[in-house]
């Protein structure tokens, strides 16, 4: 049997994507056992220049994680894209945009400043990174810092989705087995169950049929009940509008749930949802207190968007420069 | 014209890194840029949001020691809210911070910069990851690595939820304890961890202090810094992984001062550079004076090494024995003057 040829690489991530396949632990002999990895950055020497020789195609399927932010990676998608016959964004950042997505709330060039001109920390040189930089041995380039963070299906085609952040142990083995036994679903399909997160958590039976919430609190201010639905005792958790698969890991530290791994299918803006979801669960009657109780949630858009602003509609709709993916560099 | 190397990407660690490397004419190295081509910003996109949710999206940093960025965000918040943790959720972080370091350290070893010295740098480019380790060390190694690191990254989400992006952190607490019951894994993780360190020091007694050349390379000028190292050390000036104050010792081992943490603007500054998004620390007082080693250089080092440095030793009296007998063998870097 010929092994198939997978390549794993990040983009703008952390390295958890990486080490969630690390976490396969035993099951990650087996995994090379059955598949040569041609190129996986954090844990073998290949390089871009390897990729490169490759025949178009020659890659059976690569993992991407990590949302777009510079030209390079971009760059090293849209070579990955050409070399692969799969690509699956891996991992919330490329599937939605991730936390780094965040920085779309504000322009690059306010990240920049705030970056090299403007923290507390600075020796006040006034410099700033720049694409090219003369130096007396010759020129040393950087990758240009783009407008905005674009999620990988913003950038090259994507066949597959794997989400969260990491995504979960269990989905990376049902990933795996449904390539190597070829029997992956419909192209453009997200590798996990179409339920709500709210369906798998271990605190379903104590979900009430209705919430009646007027205040929220959060999470430091009271002491949550391992128990009960954490929803129900007033924290924001976003399970009802999330997709499970995860087995629920921050429920079960007492947490509630941030919604990393995304949406169901069905819902087309995740925020968007959230906050409808969110309205729902009032038991305020007259307009002061429902506005009362909304102004409790601090940073609605940081919490609804927090792991999906690049993929959401709200975005596509703001004003200003962080729309655009045009390049710009300080 | 000057040659020039390029290595894109660097590998075998957390993090994107580029080098270029300028030759002279006669073909030695002129310069190199160790480059981070890379930013996401997390100084700016952080502000305005929640402060308890800093432990959670901090960790995002980096998703490798995803607990380092947890647990100092948690610490932050400890401060902010004026409270100290209780005991047990002290303890209970110190347990998390303690599992982390041996499955990262392990990881290190084992999967990123070990196997430069287990396979060995002439080894071809395929050959140098945790599968020449493997081949190397043996299959019982190997199952024993993945055998610990599983144990332990167990337990790790077992109190924080997740290994990866935890969420265990609040200001003044934790969000879950241990049942009783469950207390023997943890202990018993423990032991397995000290024997699995046992294992790994043998190892590198055997692979790289038995090979004189490899003796010769780590000890040679090439790979020597003499900077200033900076620490977490506690009272006695051990070396503490969860709390105490930073000490920083100069090049030849002699206090430089000692701070707690929160007054780190009094002492450590930033440095631009054109030519990569990273910034370089060093200490302000004796500002920055480009890339120097010595006591009139403001450039300092962190982590492992420079924690001993930085300390007087370990406060676990096995490992006191065993930092002695590794300083003191044919191994001696000529900057550590513990």
């Amino acid at each position: 049997m010929v092994n198939i040829k997978a390549a794993f690489n990040w983009l703008a991530s952390c390295g958890g994507c990486e080490e969630a396949i690390v976490d396969l632990h035993e099951e990650l002999l087996n995994v090379v056992e059955a598949v040569d990895i041609v190129y996986w950055p954090c844990a073998l020497d290949f390089k871009k220049e390897d990729v490169e020789r490759m025949t178009d195609g020659e890659i059976d399927v690569s993992f991407i994680n990590g949302a777009v932010r510079t030209s390079d990676e971009e760059e090293t998608a849209v070579l990955l894209r050409r070399k692969s016959k799969y690509v699956i964004a891996f991992g919330s950042c490329a599937h939605l945009g991730g936390i780094p997505g965040m920085g779309n709330f504000i322009s690059a060039k306010e990240i920049l400043r705030n970056s090299y001109l403007e923290s507390p920390s600075l020796n006040q040189n006034e410099m700033t990174p720049q694409v090219e930089t003369r130096q007396p041995e010759g020129i040393v380039t950087l990758p240009r810092f783009c407008d905005s963070v674009r999620t990988l299906d913003q950038t090259i085609p994507v066949d597959y989705y794997l989400p969260g952040c990491p995504p979960p142990t269990r989905l990376i083995k049902e990933a795996l087995r449904a390539l190597l036994g070829g029997e992956l679903p419909a192209r453009g399909s997200v590798l996990a169950p179409d339920i709500a997160q709210c369906h798998e958590c271990p605190r379903k039976v104590t979900k009430p049929d209705e919430f009646h919430i007027t205040e929220w609190k959060r999470p430091h201010e009271a002491v949550i009940d391992p128990e009960r639905c954490i929803l129900a005792q007033g924290f924001l958790c976003l399970g009802p509008v999330t997709r499970c698969g995860c087995d629920s890991p921050c429920i079960k530290a007492n947490m509630p749930c941030t919604g990393c791994i995304g949406p169901i299918s069905q819902i087309k803006d995740y925020g968007a949802k959230a906050v409808a979801a969110i309205a729902s669960l009032f038991d305020n009657r007259e307009e002061h207190e429902i506005e009362a109780t909304l102004d409790q949630i601090i940073d609605p858009a940081g919490t609804v968007y927090r792991y999906c602003l690049p993929a959401s509609q709200l975005f596509q709709r703001l004003p200003g420069e962080n729309k655009r993916h045009n390049e710009v560099c300080a | 014209m000057n040659r020039k190397i390029v290595i894109d990407p660097i590998t075998r660690l957390e993090g994107h890194g580029k080098i270029d490397i300028f030759l002279n004419n006669e073909g030695d190295v002129d310069r190199a840029y160790f480059q981070v081509p890379e930013l996401r910003g997390f100084e700016k996109f952080a502000q305005g949001r929640p402060s308890e949710d800093m432990p959670q999206i901090t960790s995002r940093i980096c998703g490798v020691c995803p607990t380092a960025h947890h647990m100092a965000a948690t610490k932050a918040l400890d401060d902010l809210y004026q409270v100290k943790p209780p005991s047990a959720t002290k303890k209970l972080r110190e347990l998390m911070y303690c599992l982390f370091f041996i499955e990262d350290h392990a990881l290190h070893f084992y999967f990123l910069g070990g196997p430069d010295f287990v396979v060995g740098p002439d080894a071809p480019k395929t050959q140098r990851n945790i599968l020449g380790v493997i081949g190397q060390a043996g299959l019982e190694v190997g199952k024993k690595v993945i055998g610990l690191r599983k144990e332990v990254r167990e337990l790790m989400a077992y109190l924080g939820g997740k290994a990866i992006h935890p969420v265990m952190g609040l200001p003044g607490g934790v969000s879950k304890g241990i049942v009783e019951e469950d207390q023997p894994r943890f202990i018993d993780a423990a032991d397995h961890a000290v024997e699995f360190s046992q294992m790994s020091l043998e190892i590198f007694h055997d692979v790289v202090l038995k090979n004189p050349r490899y003796v010769e390379w780590v000890t040679s000028e090439t790979y020597t810094h003499k900077t200033y190292y900076m620490g977490m050390v506690d009272e006695n000036n051990n070396v503490n992984f969860y709390e105490g104050r930073l000490r920083i010792v100069k090049p030849n081992g002699s206090e430089y001062c000692k701070f707690p943490p929160e007054k780190y603007l009094d002492y450590i500054a930033e440095h631009v550079e054109p030519w990569s998004y990273i910034k370089f620390c060093y200490l302000k007082e004796i500002g920055w004076k480009g890339f120097q080693e010595g006591m009139d250089s403001g450039v300092f080092a962190v982590a492992p090494l420079a924690r001993l440095n930085a300390a007087r030793g370990m406060a676990a009296r096995s490992l006191r024995k065993r930092m002695t007998a590794c300083f003191n063998s044919s191994v001696r870097n000529p900057f550590i003057t513990l």
